[in-house]
Formats: C-alpha cells, structure tokens, sequence
C-alpha cells in the first residue's frame, strides 16, 4: 500500500511535467504541422539559465535560495526561453514550413535541439546539478519529507503536481477564453482562413513556440530540485512529452496533460512495483513507454487508410 | 544447347560492355583514378597509427550514405540510422564475443538483425505522414540508446564486448586491411546509389517522394518500394555497424546513443540528400568541427567533446539558415554558373508513332455505389466504356463524377457494384493491379513530380510493365533489365512524341507550362500503355487553341482503340470529343446518349442545365 501510493505520487509529479511538456508539443503539432524536437532542450535551456543567475556554474552548496533572487533568476530564465523558442522559429523553421521541406524542419529542430545541449554543455561542464530549492520544503516534516499511509514522500511533490494542474489549466483556459487562445485555434484547423480573415499567424505562432516553452520551463524549474538535472534530463523530457502527446494524437490540453500523467505513472510504477516476486526494475521504466508508444504507434498506422503524402 | 547458351551469354556480355563503354567518360574516369588513390594512401602515406580512426571514419560514411538510400531517394526522414549502426554491430558482437561465430556469419548476422528491423520499422512506419516517421526513428533512436545502456547483461555493461581477434586465411585484419575493406564498401554503396537513383526503381521512387498520389496513380507499388529504400538504408547501417566493432575489437554500448543518429542525418542533409557523395562531405566537416571543438575544448580546460555538439548544431543551423540545399549541390551549382552545363545539351530523340491499343476491351460497371455517412455519393451507376470511343461524364459539382472515377481506378472501394473490364471483374484491386489491366485515369489537379525531368517523369509511367527490372537486377544491369529499360524508354518518347513534348525531353517538368504540365500527365498515363483512360477535366483551364489541341490528341487515341471517359464542365468541347455523354445528378445516372438526346431530356434539363438552353 505505501509503495502504491509513492509510485502515485512520484509518478504524478514527474508525470505533471511530461503533461506540460506534452501540452505544448501538441499545439505546436496543431498550428504548424511541426514535431518540435528542441523542445526538452529548450526547457533543460530554461532551468539551467534561471540556475545560472541564481546561483553561478559553481557546484551549489546551498540547498535553498533567496526568493527575491530565485524569482529574477526565474524571470531571466522565462524570458530567454521565450526570445531562443520564437526566434528560432522564424529563423530556422518557418523557411522550411513555407517550403514545405519536411527535412529541412526536421534538420533544424535537432540542430536547435544540439546547439542548445552544447550551449548548455560547455557552460556547466558537471554531469549533473543539483537546483536548489526557492521554496523551504525541507521546513516541513523530516527534512522535506512526510509520512503518507506509511510512505516516505517529498512535501515538494505535492507543489508540483498541484503547479502542473494548475499550469494545464491556465493553458486549457487561455486556448479556449481568450482572444489569443481563439486565434490560434483558428490557425489551428485552416492556417489560409485565419490569415484571410487578417491573423497575423507568424507573429501568433512565433509567441507560441515561446510561451509553450515558458510554460512547461515553470514546472520544470519546480520539479528540478527533487534529483540532479543535467543536459539529458532535458532532451528526455522532452521526448517523453513528445511520446505522451503522439499517445493522444496531439490532442486538446487536458488529453495531452492527461497522457504525460499517465507516462508518468507507467515510469513510476514499473521503476518499483512488483507483482509477487515480479518486478521489472528501474531500467525498464524509461524503455517500456517509449516502446510502447512506438507499438501503438505501429498498430494505429496499420490499421489506418494509408496516409502518405509528400515529404 | 550449351553452345547456345555461351553464344548467348557472350553476346549479352558484350552488349554491356558496349553499353558500359560507350556511357564511358572523363568523370568515370576521374572517379576510378580517386578511389585507386584513397585505396593506396595507406602505402604512400605516413598513416599508420592514425589508421584505426580513419577506417572508423570510413564504415560511418557508408552508414550515412546507406541513410541516402531512405533519405535522399525515398524522402523518409529517418533519425534511426545510429540504432540500425548499434544493433548491427552489437548483433555481430555478441555471436562473436559469446556465441564464438566465425567473422563471416557474424558480420552477415549483423547485416541482417539490422535489415530485419528495418524491415520491422518500414512496416510500421510506411503508412505514416513523414513527421511522425521522423518521431518513430527518433523513439526507435532512444530505446535502442536506453537498452544497450540499461542492461549489461546485453551490451557488457561498461566494459562493452570484447571480441577475440579476427583472422582472415590465417591473418589478422589490420586496421589498414578495415580501410581497405571500408573504402571498397563505400564505393560499392555509392555506385549502387547512382545506379538505381536515374533508373525505373529510382525514378519510381523520386516519383512518390515528390507527388505520392500521382505515383500511386501510374501503379508506382509506392509502400513496397519505400519498405525497399529503407530496409537497404538499415542492412548498410548493420554491416557497417558489425565492422565498426570488429575494427575496434570492442561493441561499446554508449556509442550508439541518439546522437550518432542525429550526426548521421545532420551529414546527410548537410552534404546533400540527393548526392550519394553528399554525406561524406558533411559527416568530414563534422569531424572538421569535432576537431575545432576539441581543441577549442583544452584551450578552455572543458572535457572533451562538449563543444562537439553545440558546433555541429551551430554549423548545421548555419548552412540550413543559409538556405540549406546541402554543401554538394550548392557547389554544383556554383560550377555550373561558372562553367555551363554540359548534361544540358541533349540531341531530340524521335520515338516511334505511339501504337494501337494491343487487345481492347470495354469496361463496365454494374450497380457501382458508394456512401460517405448519410450522403449518397453514386447510386447504382451503369456505364459502359467502349473501345474506340470518348464517353463523357458530366453533372453539376458534386454529383458524384469524380467519386465514380476513383472507384473505377481504385483508389476509393465501392459499397457495392462491380467493375469489370473485357468480363474479368476488377473487384478488390488495387490500383496498380488495375493499371496492370489497362486502367488509368489522371487527377483533377495538375500533378506533376517537380524533380523529374520530362523525360523521366514518363518513364516512371512506362515503368509499369516491367517484370525483369528490380532493383537487383537493375543494380547488376542484367541482359533483361536492360532490354526492359530500353522498350520502357522506347514507350515514352512515343508517349511524348504523340502529346508534342518531344522537344523538350531534358527540360524539369517543373518549368513546363500549365498546359504542357496537363500534357505530361497525359503522356505518363499513356506510357502505362493503357486500354480505358479516364481524364478527370483535362480541359479545366485551358485556352482555345489548347483545347484544339487536346482534341485532336483525344481523336488520336480514340483511333487507336483506347475506351476513354472524360469528366467535363466545358460542353462545347464535349461536344466536340465525345461519341457518349451520361449525366449525373446526386449521384445518380438520369440520362445517357448523344449529347442532342441528352440535351433535350427534361430530367437533364431541370437537374443540371435549369433553364440554360444548349
């Protein structure tokens, strides 16, 4: 029982962030057509600048941070996160939509993908960081851990799943509420009507692909100080956001959120359930989403009309 | 008999040697004196203890020109390459290193393990939209990654394999006998490339990377030859792969993580998608850039190969952000501004007349019908196509003539209703089998393959009947691929010659006008060497003197005994062309006949024309 309910939470928190992540991948799919694949690398980009205003490149000592300070680190984070996904859009990616050159936008997304990782590499040469905390979680409890139904859980995580719900809506709300969130869904299903009707599409989606950066940075930046984070972390995140989002098709919010939860869940359960004496063990727990999602993938494609259009 | 048989082998010898002879020129020569180079440079060089690095080098470029296979001549963007790369040298490693295989069968073991997942992935992938092929690599990509590193039980954990030391005839295999072996390997994948790229199994290729529909169209099997392209992109991988590690005596499970995939396609597309040469000039830069960053690195104390990553994404961003054609092509380029164009200037070559149709028949349909949800797209249609004569189908917008058209080629599958052609029904196949029996029709929308010349993009329609021209034997240019190749070539310069594009053979289809785009259509279907021919408004847009034209091309073909259906809005020409016309309205044939007869049917007259007289 308590290790249900610490898969349930770990997994969630984890999950929370895949959702966000996975929420973005499918509106970027909806408005251009695009699989951003820079997408983790853009987040793992945001954390480590925010960690580069608050506390250096050095090794951090401190487990925990001014708040004045961590915001602005967090604001710089946002914002440069924010100008690198809109400005590569409309350097590196909309001359290829416009050409319609599915290699080239898929070149230029990894390239985006690779000079971030490198950008990020050469600047913190460890591993991995550890982030330090904004929030005094390790006030609570033992150290930042409290006893639920006999399982040791980080207060943290509670933050973050609550963080994630509430990110999620905030996007599920601005898509369907707001003047901006309609034009965008108006670009979304006829990209010719909407600029007929006068959109400006390319500004509209160039603030897109910074904002779902941004968005999915926030609870990256929350989640980060539970375990080291490193340039890996980053490129993982975003493809599992991805494979959540290629679970629902690239649905609305709530389908994708709702699938990096459950990508979360499946890492959670299968890195520490075990049923009897069987348990799959940790290494798994990456490997069977994604070979999962490349089944279905599979199975979808198969049974479907053939859908092979130009390259 | 034996006599005959050498007689015979012997003269299809030397028919390929004057063939190969006479396709003989400066460039070939060129190429061959460059590889006798890179094959002596180790004599002549001071090489040797760079030698393990440059044969490295060498087995990744045959990985990456194997990806030009998938990338370049099917348009699949593939970001697997790395795991095809690990899971054939990690196949090899273990029937080697715990299965104590010989060198042979292991190498073939790697081979084939990875031309089997290729053949899996291929299969999976093959119906998708080319962004998500690119997310199935890419995941195939990472779980590769993540297996070989999570589970040492597989990959030997950090130590790797390590693999007993392999002798061929009593002699080890030296780093500069790898070389050797790579560059020969290189070259053989390269030529293989350029042999296939310009020929039927190339073109057909080209044509469904370009236009899928419109290949699909002509009977191009477009998902087989795509499996095809992919699965030889993946076997390259795997031997080169199974070699990597047998050159390096050691399988080292993070060295195939999705970065080497990554690198393998970034070469491609920076040196040039389309040129078998491209990858080999981008995956040199790379190590150019590997090399700057390393340096670059120690000067500022990092560890090495960060600054790797972020220079070859830079360097990639560079090149795409500057349009990004790829290095080769661009350099072509330059050249030919500079120095002309000698592919260029091509004699005209006349064809033969175009000829009768061989066994006409006549096609007809039974009770055909069709629905999308509630809306009742055709009805029970019954029609008749004689040999010899131009039916035309006419009805308002959506009244079901184009819906009737694509059940007779195929591409939709009717509810219910029969087609049939000469009395064999049709029922159940597809389209390619129904252009086997004589049954092509043309969209409605212009489709061109933009990449193909004039010439070629016929003769990916002239490909059709081909039974002895695969892509091994095209490969190996056997006595009857050849002589295919040549009666394909025969078809569609008579195609050409008859719609008037003769002239302009080498030209890009691309450059053709809008009528001369509409013609090469027709000229692609009719290189299939069609008996029915359906035209969905070949005439939508066209002027006075092209219509003419295209009338006169119609009579042509209706003398040659082709049954032909035309959908037409413009009634002046269908009164010029057509011996038939039926009438559709709501999906429902009400009226069949000369167009006098049909024109004076009150039903015809309150459906379709109102109050418009004829």
């Amino acid at each position: 029982m308590s290790l249900v309910v610490q898969v349930i939470v770990t997994g969630l928190a984890a999950g929370g962030v895949y959702g966000l992540v996975a929420v973005g991948h499918s509106l970027i799919y909806r408005l251009t057509g695009i699989v951003y694949f820079a997408f983790g690398d853009l987040v793992a980009f945001a954390v480590f600048a925010t960690l580069l205003v608050a506390a250096g490149t050095a090794p951090v000592s401190r487990t925990s941070l001014a708040p004045g300070r961590f915001l602005l680190a967090l604001a710089i984070g946002l914002v440069f996160c924010s100008a690198v996904g809109a400005a590569t859009y409309v350097l590196f990616i909309e001359p290829y939509l416009l050409r319609g050159s599915t290699l080239g936008w898929v070149a230029s997304t990894l390239a985006i993908a690779f000079a971030l990782r490198g950008m990020i590499g050469a600047t913190f040469t460890r591993p991995a960081y550890v982030f330090p905390d904004p929030i005094p979680f390790d006030k609570v409890g033992r150290n930042g851990v409290v006893s639920l139904a006999g399982a040791s859980i980080q207060v943290r995580s509670f933050f973050v799943i609550a963080l994630a719900a509430l990110l999620a809506a905030v996007a599920a709300w601005t898509l369907q509420r707001t003047r901006y969130g309609r034009a965008l869904q108006a670009i979304a299903s006829d990209v010719e009507g909407a600029r007929f009707v006068g959109l400006p599409v390319e500004t509209l989606v160039a603030l897109t692909f910074g904002l779902v950066g941004a968005l999915a940075a926030v609870a990256a930046v929350a989640a980060a100080p539970s375990a080291p984070f490193s340039v890996e972390t980053g490129t993982l995140l975003g493809l599992k956001g991805l494979v959540a989002a290629m679970i629902v098709r690239f649905g609305s919010p709530w389908a994708a959120f709702a699938a990096g939860l459950g990508v979360g869940l499946a890492e959670a359960a299968i890195d520490n359930l075990r049923i009897g004496d069987l348990g799959l063990g940790a290494q798994y727990g990456e490997i069977l989403p994604l070979a999962f999602a490349l089944a279905l993938i599979a199975y979808r494609s198969l049974r479907a009309e053939p859908d092979v259009e130009r390259a | 008999m034996s006599s005959a048989l050498i007689e015979h082998t012997r003269s299809a010898l030397a028919a390929g040697a004057r063939e190969a002879r006479g396709a003989w020129h400066l460039r070939a020569t060129l190429a061959a004196a460059v590889v006798a180079a890179a094959l002596l440079a180790p004599a002549v060089l001071p090489l040797a203890g760079r030698m393990p690095d440059i044969a490295a080098f060498v087995y990744l470029a045959v990985a990456a020109v194997g990806l030009t296979y998938a990338v370049g001549l099917a348009g699949i963007p593939s970001l697997g390459q790395g795991a095809f790369l690990g899971i054939g040298a990690f196949a090899e490693a273990i029937a080697r290193a715990k299965g104590g295989w010989p060198l042979l069968p292991a190498l073939l073991l790697g081979l084939g393990a990875a031309a089997a997942a290729g053949v899996l992935t291929g299969l999976a992938t093959g119906r998708l939209r080319s962004a998500f092929v690119a997310v199935s690599t890419w995941i195939l990509a990472w779980i590769v990654a993540l297996t070989l590193i999570s589970f040492p039980g597989i990959s030997g954990g950090a130590q790797g394999l390590v693999l007993p030391q392999a002798e061929v005839l009593g002699h080890p295999l030296s780093p500069t006998a790898h070389y050797e072996l790579g560059v020969a390997l290189l070259v053989l994948v390269i030529v293989g490339y350029l042999i296939i790229a310009p020929r039927a199994p190339g073109l057909a290729l080209a044509a469904a990377r370009e236009r899928s529909s419109a290949a699909v169209g002509l009977g191009v099997p477009v998902a087989r030859f795509r499996l095809g392209a992919f699965t030889a992109s993946a076997a390259i991988a795997g031997l080169a792969g199974a070699l990597g590690v047998e050159l390096a005596q050691v399988a080292d499970p993070s060295g195939y993580d999705a970065t080497l995939s990554f690198k393998l396609f970034v070469a491609v597309i920076l040196g040039g998608a389309r040129t078998p040469l491209g990858p080999v000039a981008g995956l040199l830069v790379i190590s150019a850039f590997s090399h700057a960053a390393e340096r670059l690195g120690t000067l500022r104390g990092l560890p090495p190969g960060r600054l790797e990553e972020m220079l070859t994404g830079y360097g990639l961003l560079l090149v795409l952000g500057l349009g990004g054609a790829g290095l080769l092509p661009a350099a072509r380029a330059w050249w030919r501004r500079s120095w002309g164009d000698p592919a260029r200037r091509q004699a005209p070559i006349r064809g033969e007349p175009l000829a009768r149709v061989e066994h006409p028949a006549p096609l007809t349909t039974r009770r055909l019908s069709k629905r999308f949800g509630n809306l009742v797209a055709l009805s029970e249609l019954d029609l008749e196509l004689s040999p010899g004569s131009v039916h035309a189908l006419i009805g308002p917008n959506g009244s079901g003539k184009t819906t009737a058209l694509n059940l007779l080629v195929g591409r939709l599958r009717p509810d219910q209703g029969t087609v049939a052609v000469g009395g064999e029904a049709l029922d159940g196949l597809t389209t390619r089998g129904r252009a086997f029996h004589g049954i092509v029709g043309t969209r409605q929308t212009t489709e061109i393959f933009s990449d193909l010349t004039v010439l070629e993009s016929v003769l990916v329609g002239a490909g059709l009947r081909r039974r002895h021209s695969g892509a091994f034997r095209t490969l190996f240019a056997t006595p009857k691929a050849r002589r295919e190749a040549a009666a394909a070539r025969r078809r569609a310069l008579s195609a050409l010659e008859f719609v008037g594009l003769a002239g302009e053979l080498g030209r890009p289809s691309s450059e053709l006008s809008a009528h001369g785009q509409r013609l090469l259509m027709l000229a692609s279907a009719l290189a299939t060497e069609p008996r029915v021919l359906l035209l969905d408004e070949p005439a939508a847009g066209a002027g006075t003197a092209e219509l003419e034209h295209l009338a006169d091309l119609l009579d042509g073909l209706r003398k040659r005994g082709l049954a032909l259906l035309v959908i037409e809005h413009n009634l002046r020409f269908v009164r010029r062309i057509a011996d038939k016309v039926s009438v559709l309205a709501a999906g429902r044939l009400i009226a069949s006949g000369s167009l006098a007869e049909v024109a004076v049917d009150p039903a015809v007259r309150t459906a379709y024309l109102g109050r418009q007289r004829l």
